[in-house]
């Protein structure tokens, strides 16, 4: 079963891995993917392995996170690979990285909501401590091309427009309601960024992402599309909390990991990108692909305090990422589903 | 032999490259490594090291006064000058990294010898441990030298906020210390930074302008005092040799780094961290009783 | 609404670059009176690389900073006399306190464009001395947009009542002006100014373009005298702006006669765009280089095309010119 999964996610890389050829320039360089025992880590480490293997290169690896053995306990077929090395540290109190570094993805830190209200102390150290610690040993290096600093649309703060969010919109902001720790702590960190690029000539860029989903996504994960999907597979009713008409856009994770890779290639040093999907969907629409998608006809539950007008809307314009790193979507939405869908059964009948 | 038992005090990257630095040396044994923040990332690599580390600043060296012989001063001209008072009375020997111009200005390839005659050595600055033996020399070949001038390039990214906030006192210092060591009347020290990437390294020109220069003469003690300075800094060299072009002496060398904490580009850190290694080592070997 | 730009002339500090520094006093007196008999704004003074750079590595000055702003401060009545100065060259205690003293109004403090950070202390003495504090970025076509509007940022924080720009290598063409000065206004709280060269031969429509992309402050030097192929002249400048109903306050004829007398009385040569100009401002070359680069070439008789195209490729920034001998000494090495 394993093996059917692994082909799932091989296949996916593929699709999106449109431009191969233009990764021979990280032919011997070594790339460090801070969080990289996670989701954005585990999906750089797939296209990683699928293009050293296509193109027979040899693109070197470090994996920094704070639980290695849970890693390769998840992900046997990769934890073997030679070209990947483990570095077992807590961003927040690193100091040295390894000399031959060329290319950092900073991707340190857990999304999941439920985590920042639990203990938002932690979430603002993880992005303010450990974005000064990676940045400052970092630059101690000498040989550095390119960071990758994976910041987040939340940075945009309260936007209530039906307009697609494009790298400069910015909505007003409440720092004293403890669930946006997370979104001052990525803002800090990207003034962190600032500094390091303008003070210390770190070739920093900022990629800031919207939602992704995926093969490695933690289903239980508090988001709409992941608890819709795991109320699919567990056979409904589908619960949608809140306003249904809200409306999201998702962008497939192999097409992020070659957009995340690509952006170490094309993207420009100072420049901030969003990287997502610009297709929007209402969750209501949402709930209705999954549930055709899952094969059973299924109830769909609407949960919520109060009968929404508007729309709530959170999806970027990404023209910017388009063009400038000729990135394509590959995966349309239902085809996100169905691939997510399918990996999770597998997964679960494993 | 005994090795001469030392503390630095900062743990910026002055101090911190110093320390490893330490680590390899014959003569010296880091004993305490000092700043003001246990957390930094000196102060990381000085307990992965296993030295003995204190956030207590000139307190620590107080307290712990029998176990120091000789401190590295690597933190400002301003709280070097209320260290001295206090480790002078201590009676310890303090190596200044910083510009507070206390002690007695050393070159270790023209008086490192009557340096150790003293308890408070300063090491001018990075750009000054460049140029200044060359400007030695040329002080000592030439007759009737007018003026000679310095400049260094460094990489931007070799140059933090306290280098580039006190860019009047590095030429200010350096000036003064050509002066004393060419017995030139007229100097004139010129700093630029260079934003290039990939970074260059630090590169220094010499010009003196003289009437009748000696080029035989001075290319052959250039010679020698380039040997002596790679004796300690490994990454110095000469780039453009001794010419006589427009009326001036030119004379261009390049310092590259050991990367040892910073990258090698970083040759600025590296030459006067050199150069401060070799006046420690020079005392433990004055009382080791080893020439 | 009347439209005011502000026009400030360094004839008698970016000309000194087209001489090899060579002004003396007495051109320096003659000019000055005619330029304040014009009405210009600011009158700047000085070596070419300002004050306090008289040196091997850039040229050694025939008059020294003293006799220079003393000279000048005795001839302008009405402009105001200005200077520039870099930090790295000039310091606070030996130069810029005697600069002041002598009674020098304007100051701008200039560092290359990506280094704002080494102007703080420096434009902080001007303001705490009560004068006029510029900033000023150097070769800013060696920077993108967005890094020159943190830079100025910076300097607006230190202090600077105005940010200057300079195409110190002549190497723009009207859209980078139009990008870069845009840019700089867009993020900045105080005025933004241009200083061209003439390298390939935009000077003045380059200046005319950052006008109209919201600069209000301008460079200009008679018959542009300057380095390479010399800056915007400034008494063409002057005319077009008047054409389209500018305010300079500067007289058209008085400063068509104060340019003549400069042609006669202190220009061995009028700036031209030669051969080597346009290479030099093809490559990013800063314009102070043009005479080393032409008297090393000569003496080891290297092309200086080739010289400017290594020096372009290896992104030397003003006041590196010590690098030109690496460069000229490596080309024979290599030709061998």
């Amino acid at each position: 079963m394993s093996l059917a999964k692994n082909k799932i996610v091989f296949e996916d890389c593929k699709a999106s891995c449109v431009e191969i050829e233009s990764f021979s320039i990280l032919d011997n360089q070594s790339i460090l993917v801070t969080g990289g025992t996670g989701f954005v880590g585990k999906w750089i480490a797939e296209m990683v392995s699928y293009i050293n293997f296509t193109s027979n290169l040899n693109i070197k690896l470090y994996l920094l996170g704070r639980d290695i053995v849970k890693f390769k306990d998840e992900v046997p077929h990769l934890a073997e690979k030679s070209f990947i090395n483990f570095i077992e540290q807590d961003v927040r109190y690193l100091h040295d990285l390894p000399s031959d570094l060329n290319y950092i993805i900073h991707a340190a830190g857990s999304p999941d909501n439920r985590e920042h209200v639990s203990d938002p102390l932690k979430t603002i150290e993880t992005f303010y401590k450990g974005t000064q610690s990676l940045l400052d040993a970092a630059s101690r290096i000498q040989d550095l091309k390119k960071i990758v600093h994976l910041s987040s649309h939340q940075v945009y703060g309260k936007n209530e427009t039906e307009q697609l969010i494009s790298e400069n919109s910015f909505g007003p902001f409440e720092a004293l309601n403890i669930a946006n720790c997370y979104a001052e702590s990525k803002r800090i960190a990207e003034t962190l960024c600032s500094y390091y690029k303008n003070n210390l000539r770190l070739p920093i860029i900022i990629l800031r992402p919207f939602a992704f989903i995926g093969p490695y996504q933690d289903i239980e994960k508090p988001w709409a599309i992941n608890s819709f999907i795991r109320d699919a597979i567990l056979g409904g009713p589908i619960r949608i909390l809140g306003n249904g008409l809200t409306e999201r856009s998702y962008l497939y994770a192999s097409d992020m990991a070659y957009c995340i890779l690509k952006s170490l290639i094309d993207g420009k040093i100072g420049e901030i990108y969003n990287l997502g999907s610009s297709t929007p969907i209402s969750l209501n629409e949402l709930a209705i692909k999954i549930q055709n998608q899952s094969g059973s006809k299924m109830e769909i539950l609407t949960r919520s305090s109060k009968d929404y007008l508007s729309v709530s809307k959170l999806v970027p314009n990404t023209d910017k990422i388009k063009k400038e790193l000729n990135f394509k979507e590959v995966f349309t939405i239902d085809e996100a589903i169905n691939r997510t869908i399918l990996w999770n059964q597998l997964k679960r009948n494993n | 032999m005994k090795k001469l038992r030392v503390a630095i005090l900062g743990s910026g990257n002055i101090g911190t490259d110093l320390l490893i630095k330490i680590q390899r040396s014959e003569f010296l044994e880091c004993v305490l490594f000092i700043g003001r923040n246990l957390s930094s990332p000196g102060m990381a690599r000085a307990i992965a090291m296993g030295v003995k580390v204190s956030d207590e600043s000139i307190n620590a060296i107080v307290k712990n006064s029998d176990l120091v012989d000789l401190v590295f001063d690597a933190t400002s001209a301003k709280d070097a000058k209320m260290h001295w008072d206090i480790l002078d009375k201590l009676g310890k020997i303090v190596v200044d990294m910083t510009p507070a111009k206390l002690g007695v200005f050393c070159i270790p390839a023209v008086n490192l010898h009557e340096v150790i005659e003293h308890r408070n050595v300063n090491m001018i600055t990075c750009g000054g441990q460049a140029s200044i033996p060359i400007a030695h020399v040329i002080g000592k070949t030439q007759e009737n030298v007018e003026y000679i001038e310095v400049v260094s390039s460094i990489a931007s990214r070799s140059a933090g906020p306290a280098t580039r906030l006190n860019l009047d006192e590095y030429v200010d210092t350096t000036e003064n210390g050509i002066k004393h060591f060419s017995n030139v009347p007229r100097t004139k020290a010129i700093l630029n930074l260079n934003p290039a990437d990939p970074c260059i390294d630090m590169q220094t020109t010499i010009f003196a302008q003289v009437e009748n220069p000696n080029m035989e003469y001075l290319q052959k003690e250039i010679d020698i005092m380039i040997e002596k300075i790679q004796a300690y800094v490994p990454g110095y060299s000469l780039l453009v040799p001794p010419v006589f072009e427009n009326g001036r002496i030119v004379i261009m060398v390049k310092a590259q780094g050991l990367g040892d904490y910073l990258p090698k580009y970083a040759g600025n850190l590296d030459i006067i961290n050199c150069a401060a290694i070799a006046v420690a080592e020079q005392y433990s070997r004055s009382f080791n009783n080893i020439k | 609404m009347i439209k005011q730009i502000l026009i400030s002339d360094p004839t008698l500090r970016d000309g000194n670059h087209a001489c090899a520094h060579q002004l003396s006093a007495e051109q320096i007196a003659i000019y000055s009176e005619a330029a304040d008999k014009a009405g210009v704004p600011i009158v700047e003074v000085g070596h070419g690389n300002g004050l306090g750079a008289s040196s091997l590595q850039v040229g050694l000055s025939k008059e020294d900073d003293k006799t220079i702003l003393e000279t000048a401060r005795k001839h302008l009545n009405k402009s105001k006399l200005g200077i520039h100065v870099i930090p790295g060259f000039a310091t606070i205690k030996r130069d810029l306190v005697n600069a002041i003293d002598i009674g020098v109004e304007v100051i701008r403090v200039a560092s290359h464009c990506t280094e704002a950070d080494i102007t703080q202390r420096h434009l902080g003495y001007v303001r705490e001395r009560g004068k006029e504090a510029y900033g000023v970025l150097m070769m800013s076509h060696m920077a993108s947009a967005s890094v020159l509007v943190e830079e100025a940022q910076k300097m607006e924080l230190y202090g600077a009542e105005g940010i200057i720009i300079m195409d110190s290598a002549g190497a723009y063409l009207p859209s980078d002006v139009q990008e870069k000065i845009s840019a700089l206004v867009n993020g900045l709280k105080v005025p933004v100014g241009f200083h061209a060269h003439n390298n390939l031969g935009m000077a003045v429509a380059n200046s005319i373009t950052a006008i109209e992309s919201g600069a209000k402050i301008l460079d200009g030097t008679a018959r542009g005298f300057g380095a390479g192929a010399g800056n915007a002249q400034l008494e063409v400048l002057v005319a077009v702006l008047e054409k389209m109903g500018y305010v300079t306050g500067i007289d058209l004829y008085k400063i068509l006669d104060a340019s003549d007398i400069a042609e006669k009385k202190i220009m061995s040569t009028v700036p031209t765009i030669k051969s080597d100009s346009i290479v030099s401002g093809l490559s990013g070359v800063f314009s102070g280089f043009a005479k080393h680069v032409t008297r090393i070439s000569n003496e080891y008789e290297v092309d200086p095309r080739d010289v400017y195209r290594e020096l372009g490729k290896r992104k030397i920034v003003g006041g590196q010119e010590d690098i030109i001998i690496e460069v000229v000494m490596d080309l024979i090495r290599n030709r061998k």
